[in-house]
């Protein structure tokens, strides 16, 4: 007999897909939903960069084909919004005006790059990428760009700047002292960092926050930093971590601070709505702080966890075995982000 | 109560404004009835969220014909301080505006617009006031504040004699005392006091009731005496290590450093609450010389009383805000040296839509800091010696729904009766504590409410104004700010850019109305609503309150009544008006107005 349940998964990301798997393996007969406000099918954000500056084309980002899906009997929503969640009667709202309602929803709407405020300004000025139509945009622009500055505060940034290197770019890296995700620097780890790039090919590699971009007649940008330090170059980069897709939420009564707030067993505060992946927020008992993971791997593990939770079962996220990542030369503990 | 349907059917009720289907308005009309005032505060709601019930798309419009001086004086009718408040406001209308439904986009920059109006008066400008003929009674006002120059001004153009008193060397409260210069110039603020100040009411700085003047002699002297003394003894923390030097009062710092001193902060400095209080000492220790200046708040963003702009502002600053956190103990030997916090969880308070705070066990975390400052709140101080009233927990005991205290000819308003709140909202309680002492003096209200109707004209605003996005506010840049406590942040919206914002405002003051006689049940006007803003009803329910209740819909014919304009979802395109063949519908511009019973 039919069962009347829709699963609805906002998210087309690692954790949302990762869940609708997990649910399907479990209950074959449930109306299961992924709603995603890009075009673009299941893709491997990592390799943006690559991308980016031409080393592999459009195909070899996809994880898999739109016809799983229909295997699958999933539905695939592409190119839809969710522009406002009514916890109390189980209903989203979107973008263009449609209401869809749900017996259990999961929020997997993960993260998009991060302005701190104070270069809210500056933002026209600022290049960000974190979704298939950033990089198809960037693209032409980086093709024409001779020299590009890089705004380091994560590690996405080291990873687009060696590709820029690799597409023979002049390349200029400013470091974040004060953030750079997942890390906090002290001078000598900075100093660190800084020594790596410049022997890998950076033009120049300094700590520093922007003070000031102007937009010169020639169309080139002149960035001044807070250490007085000052480039003029083609295009800024501005990679300062992610920040969680909660927007549509706020007003929903479904607790948010940085992330969506979900317990270890990825519930919010809502009967029936979970979240999952780069857009939740979870006590961490080990670091006494609320913690937004941000990576492929947590968000695979997430969503697995989550729907298990979905279909009844109370399975609890537990801080992972500690992984070590090597980045320019320092050890970073992390057990959510992947090396690909 | 359930609603008591019916009132389309009710043919013989009498009434006297316009109202849905059931008549005309061709000529100026005012109104008292019940569904009136309903009416407005459903369908002006930014109007009906402001405490003082500025016409807020009538001073919008005036924006748009450029006449500033109008625009200014619509807002000074019921607010005294229109260039303070386009700064500083709270903005409870905005929070409301028919523009920032879900599908509609933002919110109309109200406040912004209402800087624009002062800032772009003519020089020469003249205000007005409608002076009373001398009354020979004479009233104390103690605190000069927002209530205090907000019951003063009333009282004077009421035509009382009014002495105001104040214990600090200049008047205006929390406007010259607590928040910063940077969000509001003092030659600004002085200026529009002195605009009260005019009326006549004599101003004793410097002297403080119950200290320097006996509340006692004041009630001898004066036929009543109005306390609105504001809230300013400020709450503790209660944890230990609260005595140490370098922790601090929010209200206390703020109120030295707006007195001309500069306080050594340190580089790091904790700041506890969620409050204005706190968001100007977080900002204000930024431009001292303070590197690391985190807010530390109970809940989430979400809920703190501030509103966003101001959290970006602070944001922008770089002050952190941090979220989910208690203060459990202040650490340092001779002076502070660090704070130690636990987190929270949030869970469902017990009342329904707010959120109660549990600590989470064995969460505790230390912070090293040079200052801690507690801005948890304050309360009013109410000990005046001579004179005993009662009290209603901390704050000023009133008579239910007056300003009435246990004391015969004493009132108090503002926040030492309400506890904290905002200017707007302290400026409503002054005012309306003058007009029940005017009432009391006179034997009668000399001044009400009422709904106003015009009929009006399409205007010219355009579909595409629909979709203009709101003009962002000019600001100092980040050098600048800190630069000089005293460089004001927003730079005000040129009269350029409040036009392009003016132009964003519905209207909603303007209400479509189809006429039922001559309506031939086309549906064209149905066919071009940009909204289900146009519905086929059978009757429109009449609330227990008298107001106007929900559209009863129907899709039966037999039982259509009338097809009607849901002015809560109009948006005021004139789509429907200009389409309409028999040209039945009409636009009638409905106003809440202030009017002289004796006028
Ligand atoms: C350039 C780049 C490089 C990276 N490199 C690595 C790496 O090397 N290793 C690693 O571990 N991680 C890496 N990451 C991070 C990793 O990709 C993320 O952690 C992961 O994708 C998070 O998965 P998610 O499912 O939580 O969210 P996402 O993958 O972000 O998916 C969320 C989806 O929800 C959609 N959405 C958001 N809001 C709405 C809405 N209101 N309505 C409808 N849809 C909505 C979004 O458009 C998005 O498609 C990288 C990320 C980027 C951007
Ligand atoms: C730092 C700070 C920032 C704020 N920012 C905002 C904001 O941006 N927007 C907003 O809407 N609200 C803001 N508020 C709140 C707002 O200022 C108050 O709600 C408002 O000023 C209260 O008005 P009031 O007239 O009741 O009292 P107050 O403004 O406190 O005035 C009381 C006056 O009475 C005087 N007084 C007290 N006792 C005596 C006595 N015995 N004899 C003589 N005089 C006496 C005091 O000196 C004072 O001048 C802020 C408050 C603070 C502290
Ligand atoms: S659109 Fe204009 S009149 Fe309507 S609520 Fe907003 S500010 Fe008020
Ligand atoms: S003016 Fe007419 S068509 Fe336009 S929103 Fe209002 S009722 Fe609808």
């Amino acid at each position: 007999m039919p069962k009347n349940d829709h699963y609805v998964i906002i998210g087309n990301g690692p954790a949302g897909n990762a869940a609708a798997d997990t649910l399907r393996a479990s209950d074959k007969l449930a109306r299961i939903s992924i709603i995603s406000d890009e075009m673009f099918t299941f893709y491997y954000r990592h390799r943006l960069p690559e991308f980016l500056t031409g080393a592999l084309d459009a195909d070899a980002l996809t994880v898999r084909p739109y016809t799983v899906y229909k295997d699958n009997n999933v539905r695939m929503r592409l190119g839809q919004c969710v522009e406002r969640i009514d916890p109390a009667d189980k209903t989203l709202y979107l973008k263009h005006m449609e209401k869809v309602h749900y017996t259990k929803l999961l929020i997997a709407t993960g993260g998009r790059a991060f302005t701190p405020p104070h270069l809210a300004p500056f933002r026209d000025s600022l290049c960000f990428m974190t979704r298939y139509t950033d990089a198809l945009q960037l693209k032409p622009r980086i093709q024409d760009a001779q020299s590009i500055l890089i705004l380091g505060g994560d590690l996405i940034s080291l990873n687009v700047q060696q590709q820029l290197l690799k597409a023979k770019k002049t390349v200029y890296f400013a470091l974040n002292p004060d953030s750079f995700w997942p890390l906090k620097l002290t001078p000598e780890m900075a100093a660190r960092i800084q020594k790596s790039l410049e022997k890998k090919g950076v033009a120049s590699c300094v700590a520093g926050d922007i003070q000031d971009i102007a937009c010169k007649k020639n169309g080139k940008l002149e960035v001044t930093l807070d250490s007085k330090c000052a480039f003029t170059v083609d295009l800024v980069g501005c990679f300062m971590g992610l920040t969680p897709n909660i927007e549509f939420i706020l007003g929903s009564g479904i607790d948010t601070e940085r992330g969506v707030l979900v317990d270890d067993r990825l519930r919010t505060n809502f009967p029936d709505v979970y979240a999952c992946g780069d857009c939740a927020q979870i006590y961490n008992p080990a670091l006494k702080d609320y913690w937004v993971s941000v990576g492929w791997h947590n968000a695979e593990l997430q969503g697995r966890t989550a729907a298990l939770n979905i279909l009844g079962d109370t399975k609890v996220i537990k801080p992972l075995k500690q992984g070590v990542l090597e980045v320019e030369g320092l050890k970073v503990n992390t057990s959510w982000w992947k090396k690909f | 109560m359930k609603e008591k349907r019916l009132y389309l059917r009710n043919e013989e009720e009498k009434f006297e404004g316009t109202a849905y289907a059931r008549q005309v308005v061709r000529d100026i009309r005012f109104s008292t009835d019940a569904r009136d005032f309903g009416y407005i505060a459903e369908n002006i709601p930014c109007q009906d969220a402001c405490p003082v019930y500025t016409n807020i798309p009538g001073y919008i419009r005036c924006i748009f014909e450029n006449r500033n001086g109008r625009s200014y004086e619509l807002n000074r009718m019921v607010n005294i301080l229109p260039g303070v408040l386009g700064r500083i406001c709270s903005r409870p209308c905005e929070a409301r505006c028919r523009h920032g439904e879900s599908d509609l986009g933002e919110p109309v920059k109200i406040c912004h617009l209402k800087r624009a109006a002062a800032d772009h008066k003519h020089a020469g400008h003249r205000i007005s006031e409608n002076l009373f003929a001398p009354s020979g009674k004479t009233v104390a006002v103690i605190g000069s504040g927002p209530s205090g120059l907000g019951a003063a001004h009333d009282l004077a153009a009421l035509g009382h004699k009014v002495a105001l008193y104040e214990s600090m060397p200049r008047p205006g409260g929390m406007l010259m005392y607590g928040i910063p210069e940077f969000r509001l110039p003092r030659d600004l603020l002085m200026l529009e006091i002195s605009n009260i100040l005019r009326l006549g009411v004599d101003l004793h700085s410097g002297v403080a009731a119950g200290r320097d003047i006996s509340l006692k002699d004041l009630l001898k002297k004066y036929d009543a005496v109005v306390l609105t003394t504001g809230t300013l003894s400020p709450n503790d923390l209660g944890i230990p290590g609260e005595s140490l030097p370098g922790v601090l009062s929010g209200l206390d710092f703020m109120m030295r450093v707006n007195q001309g001193e500069t306080p050594d902060v340190g580089e790091r400095v904790a700041i506890i609450g969620d409050g204005f209080t706190a968001m100007d000492c977080a900002r204000t220790c930024m431009r001292f010389g303070a590197r690391e200046v985190t807010v530390n708040i109970r809940k989430t963003e979400e809920f703190m009383p501030v509103d966003e702009h101001e959290i970006f502002e602070a944001k922008f600053e770089k002050v952190k805000i941090i979220g989910l956190v208690n203060s459990v103990r202040i650490l340092g030997k001779d002076r502070v040296e660090g704070i130690v916090f636990e987190r929270n969880r949030l869970e469902f308070s017990r009342t329904g839509a707010g959120r109660d705070t549990v600590p989470i066990g064995n969460s505790e975390f230390e912070v090293p800091c040079d200052t801690v400052i507690a801005a948890i709140g304050q309360n009013p101080a109410t000990d005046f010696n001579d004179v005993k009233f009662k009290l209603d927990g901390h704050r000023i005991f009133t008579k239910n729904g007056t300003h009435a205290t246990s004391v015969k000819n004493l009132f108090a308003a503002g926040d030492c009766n309400t506890g904290a709140s905002t200017v707007i909202a302290s400026i409503a309680q002054g005012r309306g504590c003058a007009h029940e002492v005017d009432a009391l003096f006179a034997g009668r209200k000399r001044k009400t409410m009422l709904v106003r109707f015009e009929p009006a004209e399409q205007t010219d605003r355009q579909r595409a104004w629909d979709f203009i996005p709101p003009v962002p506010m000019p600001a100092a840049d980040r050098s600048e700010r800190l630069a000089d406590y005293r460089n004001e942040v927003e730079q005000g919206f040129t009269p350029e850019q409040a036009l392009e914002e003016s132009k964003r405002c519905y209207l909603c003051y303007l209400k479509y109305e189809i006429n039922v006689d001559r309506c031939i049940y086309c549906f064209a006007c149905i066919d071009v609503a940009p909204r289900d803003c146009i519905k086929m009803i059978h009757d429109v329910a009449i609330k227990p309150s008298g107001a106007y209740g929900d559209f009863m819909q129907t899709r039966d014919w037999t039982d259509v009544r009338a097809i009607a304009i849901d002015n809560k979802r109009c948006i005021r395109c004139g789509k429907c008006y200009e389409v309409c063949p028999t040209q039945c519908i009409h636009i009638i511009k409905t106003e809440l107005i202030e009017q002289d019973l004796e006028a």
